[in-house]
């Protein structure tokens, strides 16, 4: 389904993304995990196709090139980014906002509109699996919104988006466990044989709750480890510093207690 | 310059007194600070003189005009047209023409007309204190609530014989009444003229008004527009004011705190496109003790539009216990937009609470990337922004008519 081939990334001369490769099949749940400035949300942010970055190598979703797409295209083609930092807008209705966004979509796709009142009964659904009380609606979109709120409100948007790929960004960040755990629910709801998730997270705890099919290590911008769900408890115990080093000092292959598979 | 008043109605209070004023003071230059950004050579190209009705008077203002409930008083270049006004008035609220009320009631309309030599501020104050001798009156006796707002209908129509017009608004809201008044400024034609008027308010003690200017004339108008409150005790002065029409727009607020207790709260919205020039002028006087001010505007400046705040917080001395805070928020849609933004703070008390704040911004390049990642696309997301920005002002307004007609007037439907 999405397929990532030798992708770079830099913001004027500083690269980031140095050849990354990833396959993705449909229904599959990919974590990346990595050391801070390794390059995750860059990933992230290249696959929504957030302006700013010179990229080369190709991506594509459903065989169709994202490449020089413009993110609502990218969104309408299928592509979901739940930000690290939702972004507050002060002044935009959030019922309207999210109508807004899922109408786009469909007109993108030569698909009907949703009415008002339509859309208000799917939005209550989708409210009930990330718990959210009705007054979200009525709020500006994120403003004022406590972390664990802003968070939900990307689940939300998520579960009424549809999209093909979800890609969350350390959606588990500023998170106590009872937010966490609220989030990873309606994530798993939104699990399904036709959409592919990739989860960046800097911690484990994450995954205890988002079973990933794979997981991969970010090393200066490229994936440099991939394994199952216990390659993510190998981690949790022994950090990334091998990871870090194996490729600076080219040392031998580290003993990778966790992984079984 | 300006036509020497040629036929002057002997009738009008301190006519002479206003025209002589501008005989030994001139006309405002960019030298004056409130004055700086207007454009000078179109207003001396307006011709103002006792009020002239256009030979074929036929309007139908209402598609232009929010439709509201309730009385409405419609004045054609500065003389009021009885057939397009409903003035019946109710208990306790008396409608009127100013050329009626002038003969009628005179004592209740003086504050609006006794101003001698020394409270004359600028040349186009004493304009229209010499030509301003109609327009509309709202008396509203103490202890009266009134449910539906007034709406009083300015119509600028300039033509060949006079293309500037002067115009009066008096409101006097008695003791712990309350009311709301809506001013429509709109323009027919695409000649150029200009519109110069002024509306006197008194609020009596724990009286309270909410008062919204809707400035909508066509980009071949010249329109100044004064509001100039006296506030007793405890009263409360809401101010919305939507600056949006004419070449040049000139909103200026003078408040007068002058009775302790006194609250007033002024917010505006200034929406600039091609080359207007949106200009606010406000001056808020604490007199009196414990008296709350605020002022919000928010300016959007799209092309080459100029839009320009110039905000006054005067706290005079023994006016302690003052609260007053006032922000200007600009959004720059434009490089060659500008904004002028000045607060002016002269605090001569002691226990004073004073606040004050500008920003000036260009839209959020990380929301628009937000919005655009949720498939919306950019240029919606740009409208999105901008009308959420506005919104906060719209929002302020009582009437939920003229929410509408504002939001349909910025090019957007709200939910």
């Amino acid at each position: 389904m999405l397929h990532v081939n030798n992708l770079t990334a830099a913001i004027g001369s500083k690269q980031i993304l140095n050849g990354l490769n990833l396959d993705v099949a449909a229904g599959e749940v990919h974590a990346i995990m990595g050391p801070n400035g390794s390059g995750k949300s860059t990933f992230a942010h290249a696959l929504a196709g957030r302006a700013g970055y010179d990229v080369t190598g190709t991506v594509t979703l459903d065989g169709v090139d994202l490449r020089d797409m413009e993110p609502e295209a990218r969104a309408a083609a299928g592509v979901f980014l739940g930000f690290q930092y939702p972004v507050e807008i002060p002044g935009v209705n959030n019922m309207y906002f999210l109508r807004t966004a899922v109408n786009s979509v469909r007109r993108a796709r030569g698909e009907t509109e949703v009415g008002a009142r339509d859309f208000l009964k799917v939005a209550k659904e989708a409210m009930d699996l990330v718990e959210m009380k009705q007054d979200f609606l009525d709020r500006a979109v994120n403003a004022g919104f406590s972390g664990g709120e802003k968070k939900r409100n990307e689940i939300l948007q998520m579960a009424l988006m549809q999209p093909r790929l979800a890609i969350l960004d350390e959606t588990d960040s500023g998170l106590d466990i009872d937010a966490l755990r609220v989030i990873a629910g309606g994530v798993n709801a939104l699990r399904g044989p036709e959409r592919s998730m990739i989860v960046i997270t800097h911690y484990q705890r994450l995954l205890d709750y988002i079973k990933p099919d794979f997981v991969h290590v970010l090393v200066d911008g490229r994936i440099v480890e991939s394994g199952d769900h216990t390659l993510a408890l190998h981690l949790e115990d022994h950090g990334y510093a091998s990871f870090v080093n194996h490729e600076l000092d080219d040392a031998p292959e580290r003993p990778l207690t966790g992984v079984q598979s | 310059m300006t036509t020497a008043p040629a036929a002057v109605d002997p009738t009008v209070a301190g006519q002479s007194i206003a025209l002589d004023w501008i005989k030994a003071n001139g006309y405002p230059t960019k030298r004056h600070d409130a004055w700086r950004y207007a454009p000078h050579q179109q207003l001396s190209a307006l011709s103002f003189g006792p009020p002239v009705t256009p030979a074929a008077a036929v309007f139908n203002p209402a598609a232009q005009i929010p439709v509201l409930d309730g009385p409405r008083i419609v004045v054609i270049n500065g003389v009021v047209d009885v057939e397009l006004s409903s003035t019946t008035g109710s208990a306790g609220l008396s409608l009127s023409s100013l050329l009626d009320a002038r003969r009628d009631q005179p004592e209740r309309i003086g504050s609006h007309f006794d101003h001698g030599n020394s409270e004359i501020t600028d040349a186009y104050m004493a304009l229209n204190l010499a030509f301003g001798n109609d327009g509309a009156v709202v008396l509203l006796d103490d202890d009266v609530v009134l449910d539906v707002p007034i709406h009083i209908v300015h119509i600028g129509a300039p033509d060949e014989t006079r293309n500037a017009s002067c115009t009066g608004v008096v409101i006097e809201v008695g003791a712990r009444s309350s009311a709301t008044v809506v001013e429509t400024r709109i323009g027919v034609g695409s000649e150029f003229g200009g519109s110069n008027i002024r509306t006197t308010v008194t609020l009596g003690t724990a009286a309270s008004l909410e008062h919204v200017l809707l400035q909508d004339m066509p980009p071949s108008h010249v329109q100044l527009s004064s509001i100039n409150v006296h506030q007793a005790a405890d009263s409360r002065f809401l101010a919305r004011s939507f600056n949006l029409g004419a070449s040049y727009g000139r909103a200026a607020y003078n408040v007068d705190l002058a009775g302790p207790g006194a609250y007033v709260d002024l917010s505006g919205l200034f929406f600039g496109f091609g080359d207007q020039v949106l200009d606010q002028q406000i001056n808020v006087i604490h007199t009196a003790k414990n008296c709350t001010s605020r002022q919000s505007f928010r300016g959007v400046l799209d092309d080459e539009s100029t839009g320009i705040f110039n905000g006054g917080i005067e706290v005079r001395p023994g006016a302690d216990g003052t609260d007053a805070e006032q922000s200007n928020q600009n959004l720059i849609l434009s490089e060659r937009a500008e904004i002028n933004t000045q607060p002016r703070l002269e605090i001569l008390a002691d226990e004073v609470a004073c606040k004050h704040g500008a920003t000036v911004g260009q839209l959020d390049d990380t929301a628009m990337y937000y919005m655009q990642s949720r498939g919306i696309p950019a240029t919606d997301a740009r409208r999105l922004l901008i009308n959420g920005f506005a919104d906060q002002v719209v929002d302020e307004v009582g009437i939920e008519s003229v929410q509408a007609w504002i939001t349909r007037r910025l090019g957007h439907d709200d939910v």
